[in-house]
């Protein structure tokens, strides 16, 4: 099979770059990163100085994904070889237990690093994200919950607590995490719009009027934004919102 | 009257979960319409195609009712009706139908009285699949139930299996376009031809 280098004419320093884009704009495109990264380690580890180690994290994490343990594990030995008191690696060693469905492991992983560092937020959240995958939505929400007291800003935490409420239908409490957000990012047109269609689907003429105002401030903030357009549209065509 | 599932049905609903491993995904199954004076009513339904709709949050009103209108419209174009709903669960071990796929129903059936609900079971997605790992939910007496599921529920098997399998494997499903896909810039076309003609193309 080709090498990604052959297939796309790159050479090691865009690939370098492209996983450097990836990781900054936090995709999932795993299947993606584990073509160019193990192809970059494999071929240019030499080359790649410092940044070997957090390619090594970001590979690991996607091979994960596509369920490459082989990869996995090569990636986090080296890991433990350069940091091997490091909590950051730990939490590494939990998520591929996890990946493995082994969630009392992972769990026992998690807390010990909590017990060294009761405010490493990352393995707090990996410990909801077990909860999330062993479907025990509930208990998921209220340490969510419980985590957001603590760390109010923390912003990846409210997205993930509105999208738990969405799934749950209780979209009160999903719109109040949009608030949230749209507080600390007036100038975010995806939070307004996604706002506006909690409001929508929430229904009721006072909720309808906040939808419309939304899907407008969201058109407002990025004129390209379609689904705001077709969010303004859908709700200005109810009757009554158009009086 | 049970729905049948052709080859490029069965073939983007799976594409489309594998696609998106990590959400949720859903979408609607297609079929032709009969005119009336020829319709047999103990002739199944065959659903021909679906259009995959959306990945990650499917609990929101708006987007959805732009779709369904959308998609109301290019069926009553090509000469089709929504005649059921697919939908694979955001965690593995999980292919039971949930509210969201159970209301999106109802609306359909309000137009269509035997919509069928269609779960693929993520736990059986492999590469080749050899059997179906769909689950088939029909409403009887306000509740939905699922029936069998055997070769039978598909227009021809062998050839489902054979097609899906390599697109899978060629990872076809990199140029599925859902109506997510849609809203994100318009061009990407949520018929997807070129899906299409490479289904056409290993029949």
């Amino acid at each position: 099979m080709a090498s990604v280098s052959e297939l796309y004419d790159v050479g090691w320093e865009e690939m370098r770059d492209k996983l450097r884009k990836w990781r900054e704009d936090n995709c999932r495109n795993s299947e993606q990163i584990v073509d160019v990264g193990e192809e970059l380690i494999s071929d240019h580890g030499s080359k790649l100085g410092d940044d070997v180690w957090i390619i090594y994290e970001q590979v690991m994490i996607a091979a994960l994904d596509c369920s490459r343990d082989d990869l996995a594990i090569t990636c986090l030995q080296e890991l433990k070889k350069q940091f091997p008191d490091s909590h950051r690696v730990k939490r590494l060693s939990g998520m591929r237990l996890e990946a493995l469905e082994r969630y009392d492991e992972a769990n026992k992983y998690y807390e010990a690093i909590l017990q060294d560092d009761p405010t490493n937020t990352a393995a707090r959240k990996r410990k909801i994200a077990i909860l999330k995958a062993q479907g025990k939505t509930t208990e998921a929400v209220r340490e969510l919950n419980e985590y957001l007291e603590q760390f109010v800003g923390d912003q990846e935490a409210w997205h993930e607590l509105s999208e738990l409420y969405i799934n749950e239908h209780d979209y009160g409490k999903a719109a109040f995490c949009l608030e949230e957000l749209m507080m600390t990012n007036p100038h975010n047109h995806l939070y307004c719009e996604q706002y506006a269609e909690v409001k929508y689907t929430q229904g009721g003429l006072e909720n309808l009027e906040l939808s419309r105002k939304y899907f407008a401030q969201a058109l407002r903030l990025n004129n390209r934004n379609m689904r705001a357009l077709f969010g303004l549209y859908m709700v200005s065509a109810i009757p009554r919102m158009s009086d | 009257m049970p729905i049948i599932l052709t080859t490029q049905a069965y073939c983007k609903m799976l594409l489309h979960a594998a696609k998106y491993p990590h959400c949720a995904v859903n979408g609607l199954l297609v079929a032709e319409k009969v005119k009336d004076n020829k319709k047999d009513h103990s002739a199944p339904v065959i659903c021909v195609d679906c259009v995959p709709l959306f990945h990650g949050t499917l609990a929101l009103a708006p987007m959805l009712e732009v779709a369904l209108t959308l998609i109301d419209t290019w069926c009553k174009e090509n000469r089709y009706f929504i005649a059921g709903y697919y939908q694979a669960n955001e965690r593995t071990k999980d292919f039971r139908p949930n509210q969201v796929a159970e209301k999106v129903a109802a609306r359909i059936a309000e137009n269509f009285g035997e919509t069928a609900i269609v779960m693929v079971d993520n736990s059986r997605l492999t590469m080749s699949c050899f059997e179906p790992i769909v689950l088939i939910y029909d409403h009887h007496e306000n509740k939905w139930k699922s029936r069998d599921v055997n070769h039978d529920c598909f227009e021809d098997w062998v050839e489902a299996q054979k097609i899906t399998s390599a697109l899978l494997e060629g990872r076809s499903y990199e140029h599925l376009i859902d109506f997510d896909n849609h809203l994100d810039d318009l061009r990407n076309d949520w018929t997807n031809p070129v899906i299409n003609k490479s289904v056409l193309d290993l029949c």
